[in-house]
Protein backbone atom coordinates (compact mmCIF):
# COMPACT_ATOMS: atom_id res chain seq x y z
CA UNK A 1 0.00 0.00 0.00
CA UNK A 2 1.81 3.10 -1.21
CA UNK A 3 0.10 6.22 0.58
CA UNK A 4 -0.44 8.88 -1.78
CA UNK A 5 -0.88 12.54 -0.80
CA UNK A 6 -2.17 15.21 -1.89
CA UNK A 7 -0.30 17.52 -4.81
CA UNK A 8 -0.19 20.82 -1.79
CA UNK A 9 1.60 18.74 0.79
CA UNK A 10 5.32 18.75 0.63
CA UNK A 11 7.23 16.10 0.07
CA UNK A 12 9.67 14.50 2.82
CA UNK A 13 12.76 15.54 0.95
CA UNK A 14 11.23 19.00 0.53
CA UNK A 15 10.71 19.36 4.09
CA UNK A 16 14.28 18.40 4.77
CA UNK A 17 15.57 20.82 2.17
CA UNK A 18 13.97 23.27 4.07
CA UNK A 19 15.13 22.17 7.05
CA UNK A 20 18.62 21.94 6.16
CA UNK A 21 18.20 25.52 4.95
CA UNK A 22 16.67 26.41 8.44
CA UNK A 23 13.15 26.72 8.65
CA UNK A 24 12.12 25.12 11.89
CA UNK A 25 8.53 24.67 10.94
CA UNK A 26 9.60 21.96 8.16
CA UNK A 27 11.34 20.25 11.25
CA UNK A 28 7.99 20.19 13.30
CA UNK A 29 6.12 18.66 9.85
CA UNK A 30 8.94 15.94 9.68
CA UNK A 31 8.18 14.74 13.67
CA UNK A 32 4.55 14.98 13.18
CA UNK A 33 4.70 12.89 10.01
CA UNK A 34 6.86 10.57 10.81
CA UNK A 35 6.78 10.47 14.77
CA UNK A 36 3.54 8.01 15.03
CA UNK A 37 5.21 5.63 12.05
CA UNK A 38 8.04 5.30 14.29
CA UNK A 39 6.28 5.00 17.91
CA UNK A 40 4.65 1.63 16.14
CA UNK A 41 7.79 0.85 14.94
CA UNK A 42 9.42 0.86 17.87
CA UNK A 43 6.02 -0.25 20.31
CA UNK A 44 6.22 -3.38 18.10
CA UNK A 45 10.24 -3.79 18.63
CA UNK A 46 10.13 -2.88 22.58
CA UNK A 47 7.27 -3.12 24.18
CA UNK A 48 7.86 -0.58 26.62
CA UNK A 49 6.20 2.33 25.73
CA UNK A 50 8.44 5.20 27.65
CA UNK A 51 11.63 3.60 25.76
CA UNK A 52 9.90 3.26 22.57
CA UNK A 53 9.14 7.34 22.80
CA UNK A 54 12.86 7.68 23.86
CA UNK A 55 13.98 5.96 20.91
CA UNK A 56 11.45 8.13 18.45
CA UNK A 57 13.07 11.53 20.09
CA UNK A 58 16.55 10.43 20.10
CA UNK A 59 16.09 9.15 15.99
CA UNK A 60 15.09 12.64 15.34
CA UNK A 61 18.10 13.91 17.58
CA UNK A 62 20.15 12.25 15.67
CA UNK A 63 18.43 13.36 12.57
CA UNK A 64 19.06 16.77 13.39
CA UNK A 65 22.81 16.38 14.18
CA UNK A 66 22.85 14.40 10.81
CA UNK A 67 21.08 16.83 9.01
CA UNK A 68 24.16 18.61 6.95
CA UNK A 69 24.56 15.12 5.59
CA UNK A 70 21.36 14.82 3.53
CA UNK A 71 22.01 15.86 0.21
CA UNK A 72 19.42 16.88 -2.37
CA UNK A 73 17.73 14.20 -4.36
CA UNK A 74 18.35 11.59 -1.90
CA UNK A 75 14.81 9.99 0.10
CA UNK A 76 14.48 10.70 3.51
CA UNK A 77 12.53 7.61 4.74
CA UNK A 78 15.28 4.81 4.19
CA UNK A 79 17.36 7.30 6.52
CA UNK A 80 14.67 7.73 8.87
CA UNK A 81 14.45 3.81 9.09
CA UNK A 82 17.75 3.48 9.30
CA UNK A 83 18.77 5.46 12.12
CA UNK A 84 15.59 4.09 13.93
CA UNK A 85 16.58 0.95 12.90
CA UNK A 86 20.54 1.21 14.25
CA UNK A 87 19.05 2.17 17.71
CA UNK A 88 16.72 -0.21 18.29
CA UNK A 89 19.50 -3.05 17.66
CA UNK A 90 21.71 -1.29 19.74
CA UNK A 91 18.61 -1.14 22.75
CA UNK A 92 18.69 -4.73 22.17
CA UNK A 93 22.38 -5.46 22.19
CA UNK A 94 22.86 -3.48 25.19
CA UNK A 95 20.28 -4.38 27.14
CA UNK A 96 20.06 -7.88 26.22
CA UNK A 97 16.30 -8.08 26.78
CA UNK A 98 15.36 -9.76 23.92
CA UNK A 99 14.51 -13.18 25.34
CA UNK A 100 12.99 -11.64 28.94
CA UNK A 101 9.12 -10.93 28.29
CA UNK A 102 9.04 -8.36 31.40
CA UNK A 103 5.71 -8.41 33.74
CA UNK A 104 5.84 -4.78 33.68
CA UNK A 105 5.57 -3.81 29.78
CA UNK A 106 3.15 -6.65 28.85
CA UNK A 107 0.59 -4.79 31.89
CA UNK A 108 1.72 -1.63 29.83
CA UNK A 109 0.73 -2.91 26.16
CA UNK A 110 -2.57 -4.47 27.20
CA UNK A 111 -3.25 -1.19 29.03
CA UNK A 112 -3.02 0.50 25.92
CA UNK A 113 -5.11 -2.34 23.80
CA UNK A 114 -7.90 -2.26 26.94
CA UNK A 115 -10.42 -0.94 24.24
CA UNK A 116 -9.69 -3.54 22.22
CA UNK A 117 -11.92 -6.89 22.01
CA UNK A 118 -9.91 -9.74 24.23
CA UNK A 119 -9.96 -11.84 21.24
CA UNK A 120 -8.01 -9.79 19.45
CA UNK A 121 -5.50 -8.58 21.96
CA UNK A 122 -4.98 -12.89 22.69
CA UNK A 123 -4.86 -13.05 18.86
CA UNK A 124 -2.07 -10.01 18.50
CA UNK A 125 -0.52 -10.84 22.14
CA UNK A 126 0.37 -14.59 20.50
CA UNK A 127 1.49 -12.84 17.27
CA UNK A 128 3.84 -10.99 19.68
CA UNK A 129 5.09 -13.46 21.40
CA UNK A 130 5.99 -15.33 17.71
CA UNK A 131 7.94 -12.14 16.55
CA UNK A 132 9.95 -12.53 19.38
CA UNK A 133 11.31 -15.40 18.82
CA UNK A 134 12.06 -14.42 15.39
CA UNK A 135 16.00 -13.19 15.13
CA UNK A 136 16.91 -9.72 15.30
CA UNK A 137 17.85 -9.96 11.43
CA UNK A 138 14.43 -11.79 10.70
CA UNK A 139 12.22 -9.79 12.77
CA UNK A 140 14.04 -6.37 10.83
CA UNK A 141 12.89 -7.46 7.64
CA UNK A 142 9.12 -8.25 8.96
CA UNK A 143 9.00 -5.18 10.44
CA UNK A 144 10.36 -3.16 7.17
CA UNK A 145 8.63 -5.53 5.00
CA UNK A 146 5.02 -6.19 6.01
CA UNK A 147 4.32 -3.57 8.28
CA UNK A 148 6.28 -0.49 6.97
CA UNK A 149 5.42 -1.84 3.56
CA UNK A 150 8.60 -1.17 1.97
CA UNK A 151 10.23 -2.94 -1.16
CA UNK A 152 13.16 -5.37 -0.60
CA UNK A 153 15.83 -3.19 -2.11
CA UNK A 154 14.74 -0.42 0.29
CA UNK A 155 14.90 -2.96 3.04
CA UNK A 156 18.30 -4.07 1.80
CA UNK A 157 19.63 -0.18 2.31
CA UNK A 158 18.18 0.38 5.59
CA UNK A 159 19.26 -2.75 7.41
CA UNK A 160 22.82 -2.74 4.99
CA UNK A 161 22.64 -6.33 3.42
CA UNK A 162 22.02 -7.77 -0.27
CA UNK A 163 18.68 -8.06 -1.47
CA UNK A 164 18.56 -11.53 -1.80
CA UNK A 165 19.56 -12.07 1.71
CA UNK A 166 16.82 -9.75 2.66
CA UNK A 167 14.17 -12.24 0.57
CA UNK A 168 16.01 -14.75 2.15
CA UNK A 169 15.25 -13.46 5.84
CA UNK A 170 11.70 -12.97 4.66
CA UNK A 171 10.87 -16.05 3.42
CA UNK A 172 12.41 -17.55 7.04
CA UNK A 173 10.43 -15.04 8.74
CA UNK A 174 7.25 -15.86 6.85
CA UNK A 175 7.97 -19.75 7.46
CA UNK A 176 8.39 -19.78 10.99
CA UNK A 177 6.02 -16.73 11.89
CA UNK A 178 3.45 -19.30 9.90
CA UNK A 179 4.66 -22.33 11.79
CA UNK A 180 4.42 -20.54 15.03
CA UNK A 181 0.83 -19.62 14.63
CA UNK A 182 -0.35 -22.27 12.28
CA UNK A 183 -1.99 -24.00 15.69
CA UNK A 184 -3.83 -20.63 16.28
CA UNK A 185 -5.03 -19.73 12.75
CA UNK A 186 -6.28 -23.26 12.55
CA UNK A 187 -8.36 -22.68 15.50
CA UNK A 188 -9.61 -19.55 13.97
CA UNK A 189 -10.61 -21.31 10.83
CA UNK B 1 12.21 -20.18 -3.34
CA UNK B 2 10.01 -18.49 -5.63
CA UNK B 3 9.11 -14.88 -5.06
CA UNK B 4 5.78 -15.35 -3.79
CA UNK B 5 7.06 -17.11 -0.82
CA UNK B 6 8.35 -14.15 0.29
CA UNK B 7 4.77 -12.70 1.56
CA UNK B 8 3.23 -14.51 4.38
CA UNK B 9 -0.58 -15.93 3.30
CA UNK B 10 -3.66 -14.82 3.73
CA UNK B 11 -4.04 -16.17 7.22
CA UNK B 12 -0.48 -14.52 8.52
CA UNK B 13 -1.19 -11.58 7.03
CA UNK B 14 -4.57 -11.18 8.96
CA UNK B 15 -2.74 -11.55 11.71
CA UNK B 16 -0.26 -9.15 11.24
CA UNK B 17 -2.80 -6.88 10.06
CA UNK B 18 -4.22 -7.02 13.20
CA UNK B 19 -1.45 -6.27 15.37
CA UNK B 20 -0.10 -3.40 13.33
CA UNK B 21 -3.90 -2.14 14.03
CA UNK B 22 -3.77 -2.65 17.91
CA UNK B 23 -0.64 -0.59 17.99
CA UNK B 24 -2.18 2.89 18.55
CA UNK B 25 -0.19 5.85 16.78
CA UNK B 26 0.55 8.73 19.30
CA UNK B 27 -1.96 11.37 19.18
CA UNK B 28 -1.50 15.56 19.24
CA UNK B 29 -1.22 15.59 23.00
CA UNK B 30 2.04 13.25 23.04
CA UNK B 31 3.19 14.09 19.55
CA UNK B 32 3.47 17.73 20.59
CA UNK B 33 5.26 16.69 24.19
CA UNK B 34 7.84 13.95 22.57
CA UNK B 35 8.70 17.15 19.72
CA UNK B 36 8.96 19.83 23.09
CA UNK B 37 11.22 17.47 24.05
CA UNK B 38 13.12 16.49 21.38
CA UNK B 39 13.62 20.13 20.57
CA UNK B 40 15.00 21.23 23.93
CA UNK B 41 17.72 18.61 23.24
CA UNK B 42 18.33 19.89 19.92
CA UNK B 43 18.69 23.45 21.35
CA UNK B 44 20.86 22.55 24.07
CA UNK B 45 23.09 20.40 21.68
CA UNK B 46 23.56 23.20 19.37
CA UNK B 47 25.06 25.39 21.89
CA UNK B 48 27.44 22.94 22.86
CA UNK B 49 31.14 22.33 20.99
CA UNK B 50 29.97 18.44 20.97
CA UNK B 51 26.73 19.60 19.27
CA UNK B 52 28.24 21.88 16.62
CA UNK B 53 31.13 19.03 15.65
CA UNK B 54 28.75 16.67 15.68
CA UNK B 55 26.08 18.74 13.35
CA UNK B 56 28.96 19.58 10.66
CA UNK B 57 28.86 16.75 7.96
CA UNK B 58 30.45 13.84 7.50
CA UNK B 59 33.25 15.35 5.20
CA UNK B 60 33.81 18.23 7.37
CA UNK B 61 34.19 15.89 10.36
CA UNK B 62 36.90 13.84 9.34
CA UNK B 63 38.43 17.03 7.75
CA UNK B 64 38.64 18.57 11.24
CA UNK B 65 39.43 15.35 12.57
CA UNK B 66 42.51 14.45 9.78
CA UNK B 67 43.58 18.57 10.15
CA UNK B 68 44.19 18.25 13.90
CA UNK B 69 45.71 14.82 13.71
CA UNK B 70 48.05 16.17 11.35
CA UNK B 71 48.72 19.86 12.97
CA UNK B 72 49.65 17.72 15.74
CA UNK B 73 51.52 15.47 13.50
CA UNK B 74 53.83 18.14 12.44
CA UNK B 75 54.31 20.11 15.22
CA UNK B 76 55.61 16.76 17.00
CA UNK B 77 58.02 15.76 14.33
CA UNK B 78 59.80 18.98 14.13
CA UNK B 79 59.21 20.27 17.67
CA UNK B 80 61.00 17.15 19.55
CA UNK B 81 63.80 15.38 18.43
CA UNK B 82 63.28 12.09 16.49
CA UNK B 83 65.08 8.89 17.46
CA UNK B 84 68.18 8.58 15.88
CA UNK B 85 69.42 7.54 12.53
CA UNK B 86 70.59 4.70 13.64
CA UNK B 87 67.21 3.77 15.32
CA UNK B 88 65.04 4.47 12.36
CA UNK B 89 65.33 1.02 10.59
CA UNK B 90 62.62 -0.40 8.48
CA UNK B 91 60.68 -1.96 11.53
CA UNK B 92 60.50 1.37 12.91
CA UNK B 93 59.11 3.15 9.78
CA UNK B 94 56.79 -0.05 9.51
CA UNK B 95 55.46 0.37 13.32
CA UNK B 96 54.77 4.50 12.29
CA UNK B 97 52.85 3.30 9.26
CA UNK B 98 50.78 0.65 10.68
CA UNK B 99 49.79 3.33 13.61
CA UNK B 100 48.70 5.78 11.18
CA UNK B 101 46.55 3.56 9.31
CA UNK B 102 44.71 1.69 12.09
CA UNK B 103 44.45 5.28 13.48
CA UNK B 104 43.14 6.61 10.16
CA UNK B 105 40.47 3.49 10.35
CA UNK B 106 39.44 4.28 13.61
CA UNK B 107 38.60 7.80 12.65
CA UNK B 108 36.54 6.33 9.58
CA UNK B 109 34.86 4.22 11.89
CA UNK B 110 34.19 6.68 14.71
CA UNK B 111 32.74 9.25 12.16
CA UNK B 112 30.41 7.19 10.33
CA UNK B 113 27.45 8.28 9.15
CA UNK B 114 24.36 7.42 11.20
CA UNK B 115 22.21 6.90 8.43
CA UNK B 116 23.86 3.96 7.45
CA UNK B 117 23.19 0.83 9.02
CA UNK B 118 25.45 0.36 12.09
CA UNK B 119 29.15 -1.61 11.64
CA UNK B 120 28.74 -5.15 13.18
CA UNK B 121 30.30 -5.14 16.47
CA UNK B 122 32.89 -7.55 15.00
CA UNK B 123 34.46 -5.00 13.06
CA UNK B 124 35.19 -2.53 16.01
CA UNK B 125 36.31 -5.36 18.31
CA UNK B 126 38.93 -6.57 15.63
CA UNK B 127 39.97 -2.81 15.34
CA UNK B 128 40.57 -2.69 18.59
CA UNK B 129 42.87 -5.89 18.99
CA UNK B 130 44.37 -5.19 15.90
CA UNK B 131 46.12 -2.23 17.45
CA UNK B 132 46.85 -4.19 20.95
CA UNK B 133 48.29 -6.41 18.73
CA UNK B 134 50.29 -3.64 16.37
CA UNK B 135 51.34 -1.69 19.98
CA UNK B 136 52.73 -5.44 21.33
CA UNK B 137 54.54 -5.90 18.34
CA UNK B 138 56.00 -2.64 17.79
CA UNK B 139 57.93 -3.11 21.09
CA UNK B 140 59.25 -6.41 20.13
CA UNK B 141 60.86 -4.64 17.36
CA UNK B 142 63.25 -2.39 18.37
CA UNK B 143 66.54 -1.58 16.51
CA UNK B 144 69.73 -3.19 16.98
CA UNK B 145 71.55 -0.48 18.93
CA UNK B 146 68.62 -0.35 21.22
CA UNK B 147 68.59 -4.57 21.55
CA UNK B 148 72.52 -4.20 23.10
CA UNK B 149 71.18 -2.00 26.07
CA UNK B 150 68.17 -4.01 26.51
CA UNK B 151 69.15 -4.58 30.00
CA UNK B 152 70.06 -0.78 30.42
CA UNK B 153 67.97 0.02 34.09
CA UNK B 154 66.88 3.38 32.58
CA UNK B 155 64.80 1.32 30.58
CA UNK B 156 62.08 0.39 33.13
CA UNK B 157 62.42 3.47 35.14
CA UNK B 158 61.87 5.57 31.47
CA UNK B 159 59.03 3.25 30.90
CA UNK B 160 57.23 5.05 33.59
CA UNK B 161 57.37 8.59 31.91
CA UNK B 162 57.02 7.83 28.42
CA UNK B 163 53.77 5.75 29.97
CA UNK B 164 52.56 8.85 31.11
CA UNK B 165 53.45 10.83 27.96
CA UNK B 166 51.54 8.79 26.14
CA UNK B 167 48.43 8.58 28.36
CA UNK B 168 48.35 12.54 28.44
CA UNK B 169 49.13 12.58 24.48
CA UNK B 170 46.24 10.24 23.78
CA UNK B 171 43.87 12.23 25.72
CA UNK B 172 43.15 14.73 23.47
CA UNK B 173 42.83 12.14 20.91
CA UNK B 174 40.16 10.47 22.62
CA UNK B 175 38.26 13.86 23.24
CA UNK B 176 38.12 14.69 19.68
CA UNK B 177 36.84 11.42 18.40
CA UNK B 178 34.60 10.80 21.10
CA UNK B 179 33.21 14.53 20.22
CA UNK B 180 32.68 14.19 16.53
CA UNK B 181 30.85 10.80 17.00
CA UNK B 182 27.33 10.99 16.32
CA UNK B 183 26.79 7.51 18.38
CA UNK B 184 28.37 4.44 16.53
CA UNK B 185 28.08 1.60 18.89
CA UNK B 186 31.18 0.77 20.22
CA UNK B 187 32.82 4.19 19.21
CA UNK B 188 33.97 4.81 22.66
CA UNK B 189 36.17 2.02 22.63
CA UNK B 190 37.61 2.22 18.85
CA UNK B 191 38.47 6.13 20.09
CA UNK B 192 40.38 4.45 23.10
CA UNK B 193 42.14 2.06 20.76
CA UNK B 194 42.81 5.12 18.53
CA UNK B 195 44.23 7.20 21.55
CA UNK B 196 46.84 4.35 22.07
CA UNK B 197 47.64 3.92 18.64
CA UNK B 198 48.44 8.04 18.65
CA UNK B 199 50.16 8.07 21.87
CA UNK B 200 52.44 4.94 20.79
CA UNK B 201 53.04 6.91 17.45
CA UNK B 202 54.57 9.74 19.12
CA UNK B 203 56.37 7.58 21.78
CA UNK B 204 57.94 5.09 19.04
CA UNK B 205 58.87 8.34 16.75
CA UNK B 206 60.62 9.91 19.47
CA UNK B 207 61.52 8.03 22.26
CA UNK B 208 65.19 6.95 21.95
CA UNK B 209 64.83 5.05 25.24
CA UNK B 210 65.97 1.64 24.14
CA UNK B 211 65.20 -1.86 24.81
CA UNK B 212 61.67 -3.95 24.37
CA UNK B 213 60.73 -3.88 28.28
CA UNK B 214 61.02 -0.36 27.87
CA UNK B 215 58.37 -0.09 25.21
CA UNK B 216 56.19 -2.82 26.51
CA UNK B 217 55.94 -1.38 29.73
CA UNK B 218 55.88 2.61 28.44
CA UNK B 219 54.41 2.40 25.05
CA UNK B 220 52.22 -0.73 24.19
CA UNK B 221 51.08 -0.32 27.47
CA UNK B 222 48.96 3.20 26.30
CA UNK B 223 47.11 1.14 24.34
CA UNK B 224 46.67 -1.38 27.05
CA UNK B 225 45.26 1.09 29.52
CA UNK B 226 43.24 3.19 27.49
CA UNK B 227 41.43 0.28 26.16
CA UNK B 228 40.81 -1.60 29.31
CA UNK B 229 40.56 1.68 31.66
CA UNK B 230 37.92 3.49 28.96
CA UNK B 231 36.28 -0.38 28.03
CA UNK B 232 35.59 -0.89 31.92
CA UNK B 233 34.32 2.80 32.20
CA UNK B 234 32.01 1.96 29.41
CA UNK B 235 30.96 -1.38 30.96
CA UNK B 236 30.26 -0.06 33.95
CA UNK B 237 28.98 3.58 33.82
CA UNK B 238 25.75 3.21 31.50
CA UNK B 239 25.76 5.47 28.61
CA UNK B 240 22.36 7.69 28.03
Amino acid sequence: MVNSSPQSKPTDEELMDAYVDGDEAAFRLLFERYAPILLRLTRRHLRDEELAEEIVQQTFFRLHGARNDFQRGSKLRPWIMTIAMNLVREHWRRSKRRKMTSLETETQAAQEADFMPLELRQRSELLHVALEKLPTSQREVVELHWFQERPYAEVAEIVGTSEGAVRVRAHRAYATLKQLLVLEIRGDE
Amino acid sequence: MTSGSNRPDAGLGERLRELDALETPGNGELIDRMFAEMKARCDRSDHSIRGFLRSRSTLARRLIVLGVFSMLAIVGWFAFPLVDDQARTMQWTASLVTFSVLLLIAMFMVTRPVHLPALPHWQSVCLVCIALGASVVAAFWPSGAAEAATQAPTGSIMAGVCMGAGLLLGIPVYALLRLVDRGNALGSIVAAAAAGLAGNFVLKAHCSVPGTSHELLGHASVAVLFVVGLGLVHRFVPGK
